[in-house]
């Protein structure tokens, strides 16, 4: 008699796996074959897994053509399967997987719109935060600032792509022109996702603003990420980009100034 | 406790809920959807000051050999903690394995070795959360062939074990019984009503397979004559208990929501009264 976690390696292994299980063979047919028993839990299985991946990937979606998605999403279930029970946390690895499809090559941007959307999926579920308070900056000491480091919302991210894929993403919505087409040279951009309130946000950053502020959300100082936006645009002014960042709700609690290496 | 009906809540009534603060009893909410930050569960908590709530987990995978997701249960407990609702439920069944999150209740074999195993999860999930869970049947397409213990002993013997109480969702009875050539009374009159704390109802559709039709417990629809009558039987063994209208595919308006939830309600009035003319 097989133990449970051998009946259980062998019904995943039906379930999202290459297709050789045995466990047709541990169940009763009671007038059904077996393997049209637990065909039911595989159709199941893929069935609520694609609506999630749908749900998640509107604009690719409609891209790539709702029957091709149910495809690909079949193919991407199998190969990714989700690790854990939240389905607002599945499908991360979506935008690798289409960039390395043959049959997307005709849109080479789809990839760079998945991590868009996925960027939105991402913000409206993240964690609250408590917004940086003003005052807090007053507190700091000068001698210090150089190398401050700012904690950013965990709904932030930073994305920047060689297609326009903030206009592609809004011709895409179901309120969109549907007359209107994009240019799809009219790229690069820079782009930040958040949320403000209860919404999801996302704007165009210029090079340089989103070069500092990469920097600064991987745990760089200030005074790097200010060098290195300089370097992409000799004009960038520091203190109007500091008080862009502060005035944006994008940043939490209170800064760190005691970062490794720095002055004591 | 709420022996009137309530209505799972679906992201595409809250709105309204908020707007209109329909006369619903009760809500369930699927914990796996909240175990985040943002509007969804904004919106949750201010229902959550009108309504009673009761969470239902699907994730915690109580039938893996592999044991309890601790990860999982930690934000689980966290969401309770702050939700503190009127019930918490999951499911005889599970879903991961090897990594892998199915996102199905997938059936067990019900063998001793399952049992201990079951048991040994239940324990830690209630330790976990610090309070008794109620676990539900599935609904169930196969049977194991080395399954040796009836379902309903199965969930009774876990009960006694483990302190639980039960779950009775009449529609998966139905399901489960046509599917695997059970008959339902007697798959019911095997449970220990004693230890039924909730009942849940909800639609199914027919599906063929291999040329046969199955039941598949889809929750598409409006709850079906015999689950009511499954329910009335319930009603009339047991007593109330609160019970619950599960939509979750084709969502309708919600005012449809309430009106099955009124018809189960007036159902547990109906059968009430005659009960008590009986007594009288």
């Amino acid at each position: 008699m097989p133990s449970l976690a051998e009946v259980q390696a062998s019904l995943a292994e039906a379930l999202l796996g290459s297709g050789r299980s045995d466990v047709a063979a541990m169940v009763a047919g009671d007038g059904v074959a077996p393997e049209a028993r637990v065909d039911i839990y595989r159709h199941h299985v893929l069935a609520s897994l694609t609506t999630a991946l749908r749900s998640t990937y509107p604009v690719v979606r409609r891209l790539v053509g709702d029957g091709f998605f149910g495809y690909i999403a079949h193919h991407f279930i199998t190969a990714r399967p989700p690790t854990g029970p939240c389905l607002f946390e599945y499908g991360e690895a979506l935008a690798d997987f289409l960039e390395r499809l043959p049959a997307c090559g005709d849109l080479p941007y789809v990839g760079d719109v998945a991590r868009l959307e996925w960027a939105l999926n991402h913000a409206l579920h993240a964690e609250d935060a408590v917004p940086l308070d003003l005052d807090a900056l007053r507190s700091l000491d000068p001698a210090h600032v150089d190398g401050l480091t700012l904690r950013f919302a965990p709904s932030v991210t930073l994305l920047s792509s060689p297609w326009p894929i903030d206009t592609i993403w809004s011709a895409n919505q179901v309120d969109a022109d549907p007359e209107a087409t994009v240019d799809a040279s009219r790229g690069p951009v820079q782009l930040q996702i958040s949320r403000r309130g209860d919404d999801v946000v996302f704007r165009r950053l210029a090079p340089a603003a989103y070069t500092f502020r990469r920097i600064l959300l991987e745990g760089g100082g200030l005074s790097r990420a200010a060098s290195e936006a300089a370097g992409v645009d000799a004009a960038f002014d520091v203190i109007a980009a500091l008080h862009d960042l502060f005035t944006e709700d994008v940043l939490t609690s209170p800064p760190d100034t005691s970062g490794p290496g720095e002055p004591v | 406790m709420r022996t009137v009906a309530g209505i799972g809540l679906r992201s595409v009534h809250v709105a309204e809920v908020i707007a209109c603060s329909p006369s619903v009893p009760w809500f369930e909410i699927h914990a796996e959807n909240y175990l985040c930050g943002g509007p969804a569960l904004r919106s949750l908590e201010r229902i959550l000051a009108s309504y009673p709530v009761s969470v239902h987990a699907v994730g915690l995978s109580l039938g893996s050999a592999e044991g309890v997701d601790r990860r999982h249960l930690r934000r689980l407990r966290a969401l309770i903690d702050r939700l503190q609702p009127m019930l918490v439920s999951e499911h005889l069944s599970w879903s991961t394995a090897g990594g892998k999150y199915f996102n199905h209740l997938l059936p067990v074999p019900y063998t001793p070795e399952a049992l201990d195993r079951f048991v040994e999860n239940v324990q830690r999930a209630q330790d976990g959360l610090g309070r008794a869970l109620l676990i539900e049947n599935p609904s169930s397409y196969l049977r194991f062939l080395e399954s040796a213990i009836p379902e309903p002993e199965f969930i009774a013997e876990l009960s006694r074990r483990t302190g639980c109480g039960l779950l009775c969702d009449l529609n998966n009875v139905y399901v489960t019984s046509v599917n695997l050539g059970l008959d339902p009374d007697a798959y019911l009159e095997a449970l220990p009503g004693d230890r039924i704390a909730e009942f849940h109802l909800a639609g199914h559709c027919r599906n063929d397979a291999d040329g046969v039709s199955v039941l598949i417990d889809d929750h598409g629809s409006r709850v079906a004559p015999e689950v009511w009558d499954l329910y009335a039987g319930a009603l009339t063994r047991w007593g109330p208990r609160p019970t619950l209208i599960e939509w979750d595919t084709a969502i309708p308006a919600l005012h449809v929501l309430m009106d099955e939830a009124q018809h189960a309600t007036s159902l547990v009035n109906t059968l009430s009264a005659r009960a008590h003319a009986l007594a009288g």
